[in-house]
């Protein structure tokens, strides 16, 4: 109704889409048929709401061996094709295997992001959008980097459900975290259907 | 759209890092206040189109010529029919903001700009102040809603009557 234009070119408002929630999304999606928020929609918000420890200790579980993550997945792609160590793979040069280690880790870091929201706008609007462009323009075989990403994602489900086989479980009450390790799989697949 | 995980994760991306115990004690507080606030919204979307009414009544039992001062005979109806539309649009505004549990749906959809708006069609804001004084005043807990989410309502409402004045 007085929506005013003048913030979308404020220098402090960089990112034209502004990051949701899954709270501010279902605000934003009834906004646009200028209906309240009832029901339904409803249900599913307490269901988060009821669901929250699990949510944050998911995320916790993803923060807290984000390194090992990583550098497995990293590892795992080399150990794969081993053609990427050697002179003019991928990740030939450490520099380059370095800049391969920091971006697993800020594809990682969106993804928990996202989770935490129980959105995906983080990640699609500060992580993957113009990200194939940039990896073709820097050629990254984006393969083996989709292959990162799953290894990723099969780290961090075996975390979630607490079903790791390394010494590294967490002491947590166990239940049911099959949907949450669900929806964490749902976000790398978003990134590997985004790179390849 | 602000809320307090947009927030939290804003500071953490812009730090580059994970999020942090501390981000998640911010977040867990928030979903610890958020059923009363869900309470209020519910209740809220199903009453809209009462609670709209009382507050045009109350407007027009103030304000008998409505919010442009016109004469009363000639547009009447039309008028409480626009005085109770823009009752519905604050209270819908309010109900996503008891969802995302910050102000933002108002700021950002009918606060920004509202005086100037509000100036340039002669209409008196008072009058909606009138409109939100009434409902503000209405609420009861727990006829209505528990005190917990009657709290996070007038909360809102008050917001709203701030904004006017």
């Amino acid at each position: 109704m007085f929506i005013r234009d003048a913030e979308c070119i404020s220098p402090n408002n960089v990112f034209h889409n502004p990051m949701l929630d899954a709270f501010s999304r279902a605000a934003v999606s009834a906004d646009s048929s200028g209906s309240f928020i009832g029901g339904g929609e409803l249900a599913s918000l307490k269901s988060f709401i009821a669901d929250g420890n699990k949510r944050l200790d998911a995320v916790n579980a993803i923060t807290s061996n984000a390194s090992c993550i990583v550098s497995d997945a990293v590892a795992g792609i080399c150990c794969e094709n081993t053609g990427l160590t050697a002179p003019n793979g991928g990740v030939y040069t450490n520099r380059k295997m370095a800049a391969c280690l920091r971006d697993g880790e800020i594809v990682l870091r969106y993804v928990s992001y996202a989770l935490l929201a129980g959105d995906a706008s983080v990640l699609q609007d500060r992580c993957l959008n113009g990200l194939r462009e940039t990896y073709a323009a820097l050629g990254v075989p984006t393969g083996s980097a989709a292959r990162a990403v799953a290894i990723m994602k099969a780290a961090a489900s075996a975390l979630i459900t607490n079903t790791n086989s390394q010494p590294k479980k967490m002491a947590l009450t166990s239940g049911d975290c099959a949907s949450l390790s669900g929806e964490a799989a749902s976000y790398f697949d978003m990134v590997i259907s985004a790179i390849s | 759209m602000k809320s307090v995980i947009t927030t939290v994760v804003g500071a953490a991306d812009s730090a580059s890092r994970f999020p942090t115990a501390s981000d998640m004690e911010s977040v867990q507080g928030s979903i610890q206040r958020a059923s009363a606030r869900l309470e209020a919204a519910e209740k809220l979307a199903s009453n809209y189109d009462q609670v709209a009414q009382e507050a045009v009544d109350a407007v027009y039992a103030q304000y008998p010529n409505g919010a442009t001062g016109r004469q009363p005979r000639k547009c009447a109806t039309e008028g409480k029919e626009k005085c109770k539309r823009d009752f519905v649009h604050y209270l819908r505004l309010i109900n996503y903001c008891l969802v995302t549990g910050g102000t933002g749906p108002l700021d950002e959809l009918a606060i920004n700009g509202q005086k100037e708006v509000y100036k340039a069609l002669s209409i008196d804001a008072g009058t909606y102040v009138a409109g939100f004084s009434h409902i503000r005043s209405r609420g009861c807990a727990p006829r209505d809603m528990s005190a917990q989410a009657l709290t996070a309502y007038n909360q809102l409402l008050d917001y709203v009557i701030n904004s006017l004045g």
